[in-house]
This record gives C-alpha cells, structure tokens and sequence, in this order.
C-alpha cells in the first residue's frame, strides 16, 4: 500500500510547519511490516528516506539516508512514547499496540451509548516509562468497532493528550486504517495533524524496495 | 498665619488626622514589585529587546534546584532528583526543564544514532554508576550543566510559565522538594527564587525596620523634649506624615519596591525635625517669657520660626526631588513620595503643631536648663570653636587634604546590579546563587536572539562562531545554541577525522536534512528553547558564572563584534542586559540627580544668603561631604546600587540644615555687634549644638537600616551615618572655618530683614540667636549657652 502523508504541526501561538512525505508499506510474514518513507516537502528535505521495519516484538528499527550529507543513519530507540518525526503523535501511535503491554478492560459507561469505554494501562512501570503514560483510555464504537477517540494520562493520573480520529479508510480487504487524526498536546496546546490521500491499496512493490540499498538509489 | 491657626485649630487637626487616616487606610493594600525589569523604563532598549526575545522563546528565568551530597551519583540522591524532577514537570507554571533525566546523548556507534535519555534506568551496582560517570562527563549536555563535574551536585533547570503567577509556582516547586526529602541537600536558587524572597523580605523589612524607627524616634524625642506630652507632638507629625505619604504608593499605583521601603525611614528620620524646633522653642519661651498668653506665645513662636523652617523644609525637598531626574524608576517614586512626605510634615508642621501646642497650652511643660549635664559638651564646643577661629587655615588645609585623598578613593566605586547580592553571604538563596554559579554555569543569562534563515550555512557558522567565542570570554559559565545540537548531529553522522565530523555543514539542505534525522529519534521540545518551529530565529542562551558588570559589558561586546557578520537581524537582551543597563541609570541617575540636588540647593541657599557666594560656601560642605561618601565607597568596596544610588541626594537634602542654620545663627551674632570670631564661637556654643543633636538623631532614624535583611539597605544605613557625620563636619568645622578666615561678606547682612517682619517689637530678647531653625531646637542647653552669649 502507498499512500501520500501532510503531517502538520501547529504551535499553541498559531506558528505551523508542514511536512509532506510519501509512504510505501508492506507486510510480511509475523506480523512483520516494513515502510519506505520520502520526503516530497520542504524543499530543502526532498529526497530523504527512511526505512522502518516495524517488529512485533521487539524494538522499531529505522534507517534514514540524508542525500545532501549522502549518509545512512540508522536510528535507534526503544521508547515507544517518543515523538514521531517531532508531532505530537508518538511512535507508539504509529503502529498497532501490542496487546501484550497492557491490562485491558471496560470502564463502566462502557457499552452505553453505542460506544466501549477501554481503559488500557500499561503492565509495568517499565512499559508505563517506555510507552510515556500511565493509562489510554479508548473510545469505540460498537457498531464498526472504530476507534474514535483516545485520551492519555499522565504519571499524575492527568489527561495531557488527546487523539481525535477524523476519518477512516476502509482497506479492500476489510480492514480499516486512519486516514485523518489529530492529536493535541493539553500542556502545551501544539497540535499534530496527519492526513493520509492518494492511497493505492493494490500496489506492488518488490521485497527489495525495503532495503537501505534501496533508500540511497 | 497665627490668627488663621488659632481661628481653624480643629479643622486644621482634623484635615490632618482625615488625610493620615483616608491615605493610611490604603497601606495594607499595597504590593510589592521584586522585578527589577520593572526598575527602568518599559521604552529602554534592553527591555524592548529583551521583551522581543521573550515573546519569540518565553521567559528565560530559570528556576535551579540543586542537589548537593559528597558523591550525588548514588542510587537515594538519583531517586530524591527523579521524583522531584517528576513532580516539577507536572506543574503548570512551568514551560521547560533540564534535569539528568531529561538530558539525551546523541551517540553513534556502528553507523547507528542514538539519542536517548542519560539516565534510563538508576544504576543497581557500582559498574552502572562508574558508567553512568563517564557518560555524565563526556555528555557536553550534561557536564556541568545538570550534574556537577567533581559528580558532587546535580541540577534540575526549569523555565517558569510567566502566565502563572510566579509566587504560586515558587510555592508548588518547595512544596514538591520538602515532599521529597532525601538525602541530598536541596538548594533552590535562580531569579525567579531570587525576586519572590526579594519580596517576601521587603515585606519583613517593612513590618520590622518602620517600628523599630518609631521606636527609636521616640526614644531620642524622649530624650531631646523630656517629657511625654511634648514629645507626643512633633511624633504625631512623624507618624501622620509617614502614613499618609505610604498610602500614596496603593493610590497612585506604585508598588513597594527595595527602595521605596526607604521612603517611611526618610521620613521617620526627617519629619519630626521641625516639630522638635518649634516644641523645643516652644518650652524656651515659657521658660523666658512666662507672663505671655498662649496666644502671645503661638504667635511669637511662627514669627521666630516659621520662615527658618519654611528654608531647611524647602531645601530638604529640593534635594530629594533631585531623584526625579533620576532613570531608575523607583528612584523617581522615591524622590516624589519622600518630597510629598517632607512637604506634608512641613505643612502639618507649621499648621498642626501650633495649632494642638495652643489647644494644650499650659499643658506643655516648660523646658528644665540642662546646662549642669551638658557642661562638658559646651566645653567640647568653645574648644573646638576656639581652635578654629585660632587656626582657620590649617583647619581648611586638613579639609582639602582629606578630601583629596578621598576623591583618589571615587575611580574604585563599582556599580552593583547583581541582584544576588542585595542577600548577606550565608542567605539560602545567596548559597544557592554561589553554588548555581561555581558548579553549573550561572543562572543569569544574556540571550541573543538570530533572525532570518537558521538553516542557512554562513548562519549557522555565524552562531556556532558566536557560540564558542564567547564560551571563552572570562564570567560565562554555559552556552547553549543550536549549532551545538548540530555539531553533535554530525559526530552521530561522521567518524571522527571524517570530514563534517564535528562541524557545521556547508549546505542548506544538509542542515535541514540533520534536523530531520534528530526529529527522527528527538523531542519536539528538545530545541523549542534554542530554534523555533518555522527555522526562522534561532536563540543563543549565555549563563553567567559572574554576572558582574564588567562581565556583561565584555559580553555583550562580543556579541555586537562577532555578530555583525552574520546576515540575519541580531536581537540582545536578557536579565543580564538588562542590568547592565539598570548599571548605566544608575550612574547617570547618580550623576544628575546629584547635579539638580546641589545646583537646587546652590540657588536656595543663594536667595537664602542673599549672596552668590553665600550660596556656593553653604553648599561647600556637601560637595566635601559627597566627596567623603564615593571616596569612602571606593576604599572600602560598598558599591553603588540601586538603594545607595539614592544617597546623595537624600544626603543633600538632609545636610544642608545644617549650613543654613549655623550660617543664621552667625548671621545673627554679628548683627548684634559681634566680631566674625567671636561669633564663629558663640553660633558654634548655641546651634553647634542643636545642630549636632539633629544630626544624631537623624542618623538614630536611619541606623535601623543596618538591621535591615539586605546588604544593600545595610550599607545604605552606614553610609547615611557617614554622610551625615560628614554634612555635620563640613558646617560644624569647614563653615566657622571659612567664616573665620575669609570673613565673607554675605555673612554679615541683615538675613533676617525681610523674614521677621512680623515680630513684634519690644518681644525679641532673644530673637536674635534664635532665629535659625536653631536654637531652639534642644531647649535647655541653647536657652544656657545663648545667655552666656548675650553676656558675651
């Protein structure tokens, strides 16, 4: 699947950035999935790549080539909770949770008003530091079991973010991915937009696109 | 004047007693402004520079908390800093924070970067810890910056949110540190801590020092006057005055700062000066003339004394509005509020206390001649008058030496804007400031803000250029700037002796493209501080370790030299700045408020004396005097600052009393027939003395202030002692001394033609040794010594 992605970032003070990258993924065996990401904007960014090889169960490894420094970095980091290309969205937000990382379970408005309450909160103070909160609590519908909303709380037991699904993409084969989400930071007022257009579901790519080789072509 | 007094007695006591009380019920609402930004005007340069630095990347007063312990590096301390430094960034009155748990090392090994957290878990064993050592000590980001390099301290930095109100966040950062007590001392330092403990102790000052002046007031007037009802009076004037003068601060919408807590001092010290005059002169004329109505006396009294005093009121308030040209702003709203409290105690003075002295009549005892008690301070004064007229000239000659050698003593005054420094040494806060700037690179900061397009290489190089020089320069402690980050980036991106190892890169996208790597693996926040979101103004954190002002000035040179190559718009402010400037106001501040006090005074003295040069030789002992004063700061290191810039002019507006009134009080002898010399002694047995009691107990009213909590009042309480003691020499000895060698004519003149044409005849026995705010004041031995002198 590739798509293109305008990922905007707007201070509390009204200054904004935008970057505009395109993204190639694809799935492999165990869960595996990697992505090829290049930036189409700013001017100055266009043609850096990125690989991400997004490992079920363990740390997301990354590669980024800079071709004005003709250079491959692989980057590495095992904080889920960290930023994702310096948004509000986290690394974590990026991908699908692992289910295993957490203690799940309804909260008690959950099932009322078409919607699951779900309290998630991480296993261990370990996961809590890694993923960067103390507790996620999801807002679903029960119709399409489409996430609609998610708050985040901090070591306080404080909300200090909030992700508001704007809209969905319904994938060929019946899944669902977010196409618009926005995510604001309570303590900061900055606000992330991603908003994902020109999806191609049907795209063939070869297993050699995913490889740093690849990124400095 | 007598009839109008004697007529509207109670309305005038009344409009005295509303006006303290309607003006006194305000106090309580004032408020006090540490913020010493708030001392020099909103259109300064630095404050506008600073303002545009601040509306671009926040406020840059930081808070520090210190951890101190022989080795910080354990597992207690790091868990007492964690929970702490957990705590702090819950709090929303603060924007950021720097702490060894939030510090990242951008590393690069096997083609990998890495940037995470120093401290991601506390070390269990000794291996940790020893490992944990060396990442502190080659981490440029956490070397001295969050923990100490003897590994002896560690820091969390934080950045206030000035939406908040500052007192609340000071509040809620010690209410997080005693929560989590540990063992490691905590020391909370840096600006913010530094102006709430301002205020709180202004607060102090104010409830401890103005009773205690009060008190002391009362001790001298009770020893001055003698017995309670008389003393009562002129204290009512002091009290009333002082009151009414405070509640002017809420009214006008000033706020109480160091300085204006000198105001109600200034007054304590100098309102009751003409209450004792006329209460002392008072007793004088019942004890000589008994058989005279209350009337008789009122009115005898306001025609000795009024337009003696009316002179010595006008000259104390032309000194002190010498403030007004003062740039500091507090400075001026001293100026105006000790002027309207003069100019009120004058009023109240010469309506007030004639009016409650002829509602209590006989009530006032009359003064007990204490001539037996105070023998050998005549005997003091004739000897010392004696020598005098005998040696004028060597007494002249010791005058211009002494003051020789202390105007060498001017070119070592230093000016003082260190806030850190109004605190004694073993202050909490002083102790903290030492150690912020010993161990961590100084909590005072100069910022430099770069406007145009960071990502540009010739910028960038700028900055980083900017950066290193002035690392060097000698009173900084840290500089952080972005091309910091982007040195680190590219030693993650090359190998060493790889070329773009440890430099900036010489393209656009280059840098860009590195940016985009951090923001891979980075925080938002990790360079809010130091470059904003669109790339188009970068910001250059300079702390000082000595935030002196020399260091500043140096500083702040470099900048403008090293800068004016970058091609960007270049904004310099900060505290640090601001100070310096606050330094230079103080200075020219000093410098023309000093002028206008003495040109003021010159000319008043001039119409006074009738005589130019009557002017210029009555204003001869305050120009010695001011001499005395800087000289004597620059030997003993007590530096000009914001509270002992104010000194002069209150000092020439003090001092000149006593001048005017040795100078009338001669006048008068030799109008009687008197020789020069002859005279010289006999002012000199009769005013010398209340002179000399006037002087003491205007330095009794200020020496309160060596109790103060600031060293800066402190010095401001000797200093006043000093210059006092030295305005009282200068009339005392350099005036009789002048008066006796060079016999100028002004001296002799009827001073008095066009100032007693109210008194009656045949009622003026002793009018003519009065007359000068004199003599009167201290009864008993005046009434003794000037009837020696009229037997004389």
């Amino acid at each position: 699947m590739s798509g293109t992605i305008s990922l905007s970032i707007t201070e509390k003070n009204g200054a904004s950035r935008t970057r505009t990258i395109s993204m190639t993924t694809k799935s492999f065996k165990d869960g595996l999935e990697k992505r090829v990401i290049k930036f189409l904007e700013p001017a100055d960014v266009r043609g850096t790549s990125m690989l991400v090889v997004d490992n079920r169960d363990v740390s997301d490894e990354m590669w980024i080539y800079l071709p004005a420094l003709k250079k491959t970095r692989r980057i590495v980091s095992s904080e889920k909770g960290k930023s994702f290309m310096s948004s509000e969205f986290s690394n974590a937000d990026m991908s699908s949770p692992t289910l295993s990382d957490f203690m799940n379970g309804h909260l008690p408005n959950s099932g009322s008003d078409n919607q699951w309450i779900i309290e998630s909160i991480p296993v261990s103070n370990d996961k809590a530091d890694e993923y960067g909160y103390s507790k996620k609590v999801s807002y679903i519908n029960s119709d399409n079991y489409q996430v609609r909303k998610m708050e985040f709380y901090n070591f306080d037991g404080e909300i200090f973010k909030t992700i508001d699904i704007k809209s969905m993409h319904r994938t060929a084969d019946g899944k669902y991915m977010v196409k618009n989400m926005v995510a604001t930071n309570l303590l900061t007022g900055r606000k992330s937009e991603i908003l994902f257009s020109n999806i191609q579901e049907q795209v063939k790519v070869d297993d050699t696109f995913f490889t740093v080789q690849n990124l400095e072509r | 004047m007598t009839e109008f007094i004697i007529k509207f007695r109670w309305v005038i006591i009344v409009v005295c007693i509303a006006l303290a009380i309607i003006l006194g019920s305000l106090i309580p609402t004032s408020q006090t402004d540490p913020e010493i930004r708030n001392y020099i005007p909103a259109t300064m340069p630095s404050r506008v520079e600073t303002d545009k630095i601040e509306n671009e990347f926040g406020v840059q007063d930081m808070v520090m908390i210190i951890f101190t312990d022989s080795s910080i590096l354990t597992a207690e301390n790091l868990q007492q800093i964690k929970a702490i430094d957990r705590d702090i960034s819950k709090l929303t009155g603060i924007t950021s924070r720097t702490s060894p748990f939030t510090v990242r090392t951008i590393s690069s090994s096997k083609g990998m970067m890495e940037a995470d957290p120093l401290i991601r878990r506390i070390p269990s064993d000794e291996e940790g810890f020893t490992e944990l050592r060396d990442e502190i000590l080659n981490n440029q980001f956490a070397r001295d910056i969050v923990v100490s390099s003897d590994m002896t301290s560690a820091s969390i930095t934080a950045t206030i949110n000035s939406a908040e109100p500052e007192s609340l966040t000071i509040h809620k950062i010690d209410s997080v540190t005693y929560a989590h007590q540990g063992t490691a001392k905590v020391l909370q330092g840096g600006l913010p801590y530094i102006r709430q403990r301002l205020m709180r102790d202004v607060k102090r000052d104010a409830i401890f020092l103005v009773p205690l002046a009060l008190i002391m007031m009362l001790a001298v007037l009770k020893f001055s006057l003698g017995e309670w009802k008389s003393v009562v009076i002129p204290f009512s004037v002091v009290v009333l005055s002082t009151a009414a003068c405070m509640g002017l601060i809420p009214l006008l919408g000033w706020k109480l700062s160091i300085i204006t807590l000198l105001v109600p001092i200034i007054l304590i010290a100098v309102a009751n000066n003409y209450g004792i005059y006329l209460v002392a002169r008072y007793q004088e004329l019942r004890i000589n003339r008994p058989s005279d109505s209350v009337k008789e006396t009122v009115k005898e009294l306001l025609g000795s004394l009024n337009m003696p005093i009316l002179f010595s009121g006008l000259t104390t308030i032309a000194g002190i509005l010498g403030l007004l040209s003062h740039s500091i702003i507090p400075a001026r709203q001293v100026g105006v509020l000790a002027a309207t409290g003069v100019t009120i105690a004058l009023l109240m003075s010469m309506l007030m206390i004639p009016a409650l002295i002829y509602i209590r009549g006989n009530g006032v005892k009359k003064g007990v001649p204490a001539e037996a008690k105070t023998n050998w301070f005549d005997i003091f004064l004739s000897r010392l008058a004696g020598k005098i007229v005998k040696f004028p000239g060597r007494f002249i000659t010791v005058f211009i030496v002494i003051t020789l050698v202390f105007a060498s003593g001017i070119t070592l005054v230093r000016i003082e804007t260190n806030q850190e420094n109004f605190f004694p040494k073993k202050n909490a806060i002083r102790l903290a400031s030492d150690a912020i700037n010993t161990k961590f690179g100084g909590s005072q900061t100069i910022s430099v803000m770069i406007s145009g397009d960071i990502k540009d290489p010739v910028v960038m190089q700028g900055i980083d250029r900017l950066t290193g020089e002035v690392k060097k320069t000698e009173g900084v402690g840290q500089v952080f700037s972005i091309s910091l980050a982007v040195r680190e980036m590219s030693k993650a991106i090359f190998s060493p002796g790889e070329a773009g190892y440890d430099q900036i890169p010489d393209s656009r996208e280059a840098i860009a493209q590195m940016f985009e790597l951090y923001n891979m693996s980075g925080d938002p926040d990790d360079f809010s501080q130091l470059m904003n979101l669109e790339n188009t103004k970068a910001h250059v954190l300079i702390r000082l370790s000595d935030p002196g002002n020399s260091v500043i000035r140096n500083v702040r040179a470099k900048i403008a030299e090293i800068t004016r190559d970058i091609p960007a718009e270049i904004t310099t402010g900060g505290y640090a700045i601001i100070m310096t400037e606050f330094a230079s106001s103080v200075i020219k501040g000093q410098l023309s408020s000093l002028l206008i006090a003495l040109l003021t005074v010159l000319i008043l003295l001039s119409i006074i004396f009738r005589s130019v040069r009557g002017g210029l030789i009555g204003t001869l002992p305050l120009a010695v005097s001011i001499i005395l004063l800087f000289g004597f700061m620059g030997f003993t290191g007590i530096a000009l600052d914001a509270a002992t810039a104010l000194l002069s002019s209150i000092m020439i507006g003090v001092g000149v009393d006593f001048t005017i009134q040795y100078v009338w009080c001669f006048n008068s002898y030799i109008r009687k027939g008197l020789t020069y010399d002859e005279s010289v002694t006999a002012a000199m047995r009769t005013i010398g003395r209340s002179i000399i009691i006037n002087a003491f107990t205007v330095m009794a009213g200020f020496s309160v202030l060596i109790l103060s909590g600031f060293t800066s009042i402190r010095f401001f309480g000797y200093l006043v002692i000093i210059s006092i003691g030295a305005c009282l020499a200068g009339a005392l000895i350099l005036i009789p001394a002048i008066l006796a060698r060079f016999k100028p004519g002004f001296a002799s003149r009827d001073l008095k033609r066009k100032i007693n044409y109210k008194k009656e005849k045949g009622k003026n026995e002793n009018e003519n040794i009065t007359i000068g705010v004199t003599a009167a004041a201290f009864s008993g031995i005046g009434t003794a010594a000037r009837r020696r002198a009229d037997n004389e």
